[in-house]
């Protein structure tokens, strides 16, 4: 009845919305209904064929709209939408088509190998396109309480993902952990986004904005409080140091395909929201947060690289790789310029192409050995250049781009890097960045030395056994898409990194509005 | 500070209710205390069993289909109070509602949601187990 009166008294202002600036997480969602509406109606609940092939529409759908936004964005087409809480503008076209990268790539890689663990369920692919819907709503929120509902969306269907191989210990152990540390960092990400509001008078990130710029607060303890919940939360969500200790546990927990979807997706999402709330809406306050940023990224180098030495767990090392690449990241979040911005996603662009590249090459190496999924020490990798020389190969290219190796685009995306710190003068930094990435390739060097040494036929008879029965078994046509999608990957790493123009401009196009 | 004083207030009442409510209880009522009544969910009937028992994961997906339409209801309340006011445009995103969570609903029915008693196969073996521990051992060995 209350509701009624008050209702009937005012008159309800309807938000304008704009089903264009929403299309992406539309396709993405709907391509995710229609999957599960499938599923429910055929009667047949595994068709894999039907359900990959409309996950792969929706993820080309939504690249080829957001590309197509970036096109148009080049103009002064870049505005707010639905009330002005959701941005399209060209920084968000282009965090989408880094999302629409990730969900090819992945689809190709992925559901062959879960297939072993879990059957041909809808629910792989689902949970897939949900979670990249979640970061698509991030890089294009424009108001904090967006920016946590995709936040939300993302991680939930990650959590879930992450314990798909729930008969095994380590990744029960790594879900759960997951879920409660996520929980934690969530809540106090939405405490951050109160206290700021109490300070601000609004979630909106272009009123904070205009508000900071108009007025100054003669007591911001309230507000720089709910800046650093806020870079907490976020630190959370991209691995940086300190607050890093789950990731290691996690990827190795997750099966092989989730953890490199996951590295993957989980920091475009977060890194793009980040730079939207940090370098466009507190830009004024960037006195106060540039030396936490600077902190968590020289941290997060260092301790990545220097903590990655000495495991002897293949997915926990490149665990500690994905922290050394997020104080990478961070370091443009960091620098804040235009031009670091573009640099920034660049980096994202390339290194979310080679992880998930180079988690696929890892599941096929475990499938070929006749481990699933689980975790993979260095032992196994032992004579893999004997036994499986292209594959060795084609690891060895991927794990050597991630160490920023000339000709790929993983050295041109550290090289910007470093040349936006240097640009705001800030030479120590950029030293530090170097040094860190010269330790990294000590490790990543471990990793091709683990393949190219050592025979196959050394180590225990069982395990030569199990390569032959795997040989014996037709995993060819489980592999043959995985090998779709690490050969594109490939492609991308070394063409882009040969000529790096074209990605080069486009993502000096992806202007942030405001 | 004034204008918190009706919340401490307030404060202060609900918690001289909830003490008084105790302390009321405790002086007044009756005391004729046997097993059943001292057990921690009292209902009146003594517990045969131990509770921490295994459900079977149906439950939760009923409980998760309660989820799914108690959202629904909880959205649709307030859009039937304002449904004029929001026209044509509110019909459609409620309608776009409704068909998502109409969607969740069907997956969950088809996943067995709802179909409950065991199910054939399983029936099958238990039948077939059951049979195969009642035959004598001399007879299976021929």
């Amino acid at each position: 009845m209350i509701f009624a009166n008050v209702l009937s008294q005012l008159p309800i202002a309807l938000p304008a919305i704009s089903y264009k600036a929403v299309a992406p997480e539309l396709v993405l969602f709907g391509g995710a209904l229609l999957i599960l509406l499938v599923s429910a109606t055929v009667g047949k609940r595994e068709l894999p064929g039907l359900y990959r092939a409309i996950a792969l529409v929706a993820a080309l759908a939504e690249g080829g709209f957001s590309g197509y936004q970036l096109y148009l964005a080049q103009g002064a087409k870049a505005s707010l939408a639905v009330a002005g809480a959701i941005a399209y503008d060209g920084f968000s076209a282009f965090a989408g088509i880094v999302v629409a990268a990730i969900l090819l790539l992945a689809i190709l890689i992925g559901p062959g190998f879960i297939k072993r663990i879990a059957g041909d369920g809808p629910e792989f692919l689902v949970l897939m396109l949900i979670s990249a819907m979640g970061a698509t709503v991030m890089a294009q929120g424009e108001d904090l309480i967006v920016i946590f509902i995709g936040l939300e969306i993302l991680s939930i269907a990650l959590y879930v993902m992450v314990g798909y191989r729930i008969g095994d210990g380590l990744a029960r152990e790594a879900a759960f952990k997951y879920f409660i540390l996520g929980g934690f960092s969530s809540a106090i990400f939405l405490y951050g986004i109160a206290l700021v509001y109490g300070a601000t008078g609004t979630t909106n990130l272009a009123k904070i904005g205009a508000f900071l710029a108009l007025n100054v607060l003669t007591h911001d303890g309230v507000l720089l409080f709910g800046l650093a919940l806020l870079l907490l939360g976020f630190g959370f969500k991209v691995s940086a140091v300190p607050f890093h200790l789950w990731s290691p546990d996690v990827y190795q927990g997750a099966p092989t395909s989730v953890t490199g979807y996951m590295a993957a997706m989980a920091k475009v999402g977060a890194f793009a929201a980040l730079i939207r709330v940090f370098d466009i809406a507190f830009a004024g306050q960037i006195v106060q947060w540039r030396p936490i940023v600077v902190g968590l990224a020289i941290l997060s180098m260092v301790f990545g690289a220097l903590f990655a030495l000495r495991q002897r767990e293949l997915k926990k090392i490149l665990a500690y790789s994905s922290i050394n690449h997020a104080g990478f990241i961070l370091l443009g979040v960091y620098a804040g310029t235009a031009a670091a911005i573009s640099n920034t996603l660049f980096y994202l662009i390339a290194y979310a192409v080679i992880v998930v590249g180079t988690f696929g090459l890892v599941s096929i190496v475990q499938d070929s050995i006749g481990v699933s999924e689980g975790s993979c020490s260095l032992d196994q990798l032992r004579g893999l250049a004997r036994s499986r020389p292209a594959l060795a190969t084609v690891t060895a290219i991927m794990v050597l781009a991630q160490a920023g190796a000339p000709f790929t685009t993983g050295f041109l995306a550290k090289f910007s890097i470093i040349v936006s710190v240097v640009e705001i003068r800030e030479y120590w930094v950029a030293v530090v960045a170097m040094l860190s990435a010269a330790i990294a390739v000590a490790f990543y060097l471990r990793i091709v030395l683990a393949m190219f040494r050592g025979e196959p036929e050394e180590v225990e008879g069982e395990r030569v056994l199990a390569i032959q029965g795997a040989a014996t078994e037709a995993p060819a046509r489980r592999q043959a898409l995985a090998w779709i999608g690490v050969s594109l990957s490939l492609v991308f790493t070394v063409g882009f990194g040969i000529f790096p123009q074209p990605l080069l401009d486009l993502a000096a196009r992806a202007h942030i509005v405001g | 500070m004034a204008q918190y004083l009706p919340i401490v207030i307030m404060l202060v009442l609900g918690g001289v209710f909830a003490a008084g409510s105790f302390i009321g209880s405790g002086l007044l009522a009756p005391k004729r205390p046997h097993r059943a009544k001292l057990a921690p969910y009292e209902c009146g009937i003594v517990p045969r069993s131990e509770p921490p028992e295994r459900f079977p994961v149906r439950f939760f997906l009923v409980a998760m289909i309660f989820i799914i339409f108690d959202i629904e209801i909880i959205f649709l309340y307030p859009f039937a109070a304002a449904a004029g006011e929001l026209g044509t445009f509110g019909v459609i995103e409620v309608a776009g509602f409704a068909l998502v969570v109409f969607i969740a609903f069907a997956y969950l029915v088809a996943n067995g949601a709802l179909s409950w008693g065991p199910s054939r196969k399983q029936s099958y073996r238990v039948v077939e187990e059951r049979l195969a521990s009642k035959v004598p051992t001399g007879v299976r060995g021929e």
